[in-house]
């Protein structure tokens, strides 16, 4: 929800937020004054064609980029300004990413891809294995979990990267363009995951230019993006 | 230009700590800036580049700052290596004494890495924090590092550009053998008294160590280390060389002694670091103890251990002290 209001639910708050990179000896502006509040539990839609800074967006929510000035708070912690250390433990923590052309390691089989986060969380084997089990049926790829990712098609791909930003059990799901890869079957069912993990209380942060998002048959937020600015 | 300056030891040497200097000096120039503006709660354009470059900054240092402690080791190497070209000198003892500067160059250096140590524990409490709370504290100290590796650089280029190979130099036998009626000894001890405040102050630091006082500690190791030095030197070394008269420090470091030198003084001298280290910057930034007193305590035990050692196996050997 786009607003000044600060409440206790508050997820993901985003203050006078901009982001420029040196291209050719010229300053690019990728995002401009951003300002924008998510509450817990809300699904937002960050919609715009390529090049209009929802990626370098989400990158910032993560903690995987510096803004260039600005707050990003994830909970109230300062995320753009921890130390990469106490960064990765957050992003560890509290948020989960799924990305357009998947990240997943093809020559490791689904179960292993999706265990992966868990590793440097200091977890028994019993538990990982547990927790690996529940996010691969929540994603609904449980049938597949011995498979080579490799051998996989882009829906189940896709579907494993669920199952993996899930694992850990993250309040936040950050999602980029997670349908671009997708047919429209594929694109469909991941919109019903998401709608699972919306009932489920998750904050879920989308930045795609995909139509199917514009009328999602749950509650969301739709905020377009024009040349780095909120519109 | 003299023979010494053209030596391969020197030149690398030289060239090796020069590049370095100039990385440090990149980063002292950026640090100072960074340190002058630095505001971690502003979340303006300028904070975030200084963040950027402090991070560079400090990898840097760290990288600067693991070459210097390989550099001593290679610098001894070299005035080992140049005691070929010296005339009168024997080992690395005949070199460091061939003119006034080599004596003030070394001191430094084992200074200067006392004060490394202490910047990477001030640097390692300070990543653990999320708001880099230690930041300034670390940055006046890498200023104050900085300026003593200027002087050092200076004295390097002085030291080996002022080795005379004509000159014929006093070596070990000369420079820590008995003078006629002097006592080489600090505070006029005897050798008998000498060993006995070695080993009551190694147990002094243990004790410290393990009842965390911290003030009291800080003043055993360094009365240790100091008293140590001359205990190897005097009496210690005479066992390792199987020769009364044969009183050196650096002699120890040669093939023939299978380069024991080198486990003796890295293991004292690591072990005081980090003891020390530890200590004061725990005082300085009111921290809790890290968890180095195991090392320390093996270091240091290895040390009296290994000096020990030598002397036990000669009497098992020959039925008698030297």
């Amino acid at each position: 929800m786009r607003s000044d209001a600060v409440n206790n639910e508050m997820m993901i708050q985003i203050e006078n937020l901009n982001r420029t990179f040196e291209h050719a000896g010229n300053e690019v502006k990728v995002l401009q004054e951003i300002n924008l509040n998510i509450v817990q539990g809300e699904c937002v839609v960050l919609k715009g064609v390529s090049g209009s800074g929802k990626t370098t967006l989400l990158s910032l929510m993560a903690g995987l980029d510096k803004p260039s000035s600005g707050k990003v708070l994830i909970e109230g912690e300062p995320i753009s300004k921890l130390p990469d250390a106490f960064a990765s433990e957050l992003r560890a923590k509290k948020i989960g990413m799924i990305f357009q052309h998947f990240n997943l390691l093809e020559h490791l089989s689904v179960s292993e891809n999706v265990t992966i986060p868990l590793i440097p969380s200091g977890l028994k084997m019993k538990e990982i294995h547990q927790k690996v089990n529940s996010a691969l049926k929540l994603a609904n790829i449980n049938h597949k979990k011995e498979s080579l990712a490799s051998r996989l098609s882009g829906g189940e791909k896709q579907r494993t990267a669920i199952a993996r930003a899930l694992v850990a059990n993250p309040d936040i799901i950050l999602c980029d363009e997670p349908t671009a890869n997708l047919d429209r079957d594929n694109s469909l069912l991941f919109i019903e995951i998401l709608k699972e993990l919306h009932a489920l209380g998750k904050t879920i942060v989308v930045a795609t230019h995909d139509p199917l998002f514009e009328n999602l048959s749950f509650e969301s937020t739709v905020i377009p993006m024009v040349d780095g600015k909120i519109v | 230009m003299n023979e010494v300056l053209l030596s391969n030891q020197v030149i690398v040497y030289l060239l090796s700590e020069s590049t370095l200097f100039f990385l440090l000096l990149v980063a002292f120039i950026v640090s100072l800036k960074v340190l002058l503006k630095w505001d971690f709660e502003s979340f303006t354009p300028l904070q975030f580049t200084l963040e950027k470059q402090a991070y560079l900054v400090t990898a840097i240092i760290l990288f600067v700052f693991s070459m210097k402690f390989l550099l001593i080791l290679y610098f001894i190497f070299s005035i080992d290596a140049l005691s070929l070209l010296v005339p009168g000198a024997m080992c690395g003892a005949g070199v460091i004494e061939a003119n006034d500067y080599g004596s003030y160059l070394l001191i430094l250096k084992l200074s200067i890495l006392f004060f490394l140590t202490l910047w990477l524990y001030i640097n390692r409490y300070d990543m653990r924090t999320k708001n880099h709370k230690w930041f300034k504290e670390k940055s006046w100290l890498f200023s104050f590092i900085f300026l003593l590796i200027l002087v050092e650089l200076g004295l390097d280029y002085s030291y080996f550009s002022n080795i005379d190979t004509h000159m014929p130099v006093s070596c070990c036998s000369a420079l820590f053998g008995q003078l006629e009626g002097a006592n080489p000894l600090p505070f006029g001890l005897s050798i008998t008294l000498l060993l006995v405040l070695f080993y009551l102050l190694y147990a002094l630091v243990i004790v410290t160590l393990k009842t965390k006082q911290t003030l009291l500690y800080i003043l055993a190791n360094i009365l240790f280390v100091y008293i140590a030095y001359y205990a190897v030197v005097y009496f210690f070394g005479t066992y390792i060389y199987q020769l009364p008269t044969h009183k050196c420090p650096f002699c120890m470091l040669q093939v023939e002694y299978m380069y024991v030198g080198y486990l003796l003084w890295a293991s004292l001298f690591i072990g005081t670091y980090i003891g020390l280290s530890d200590a004061i910057s725990t005082l300085w930034l009111k921290q809790s103890h890290t968890r180095s007193q195991k090392s320390v305590t093996r270091l240091l035990s290895f040390f009296v251990l290994l000096c020990t050692t030598y002397v036990a196996v000669y009497y098992f050997k020959n039925g008698v002290l030297l």
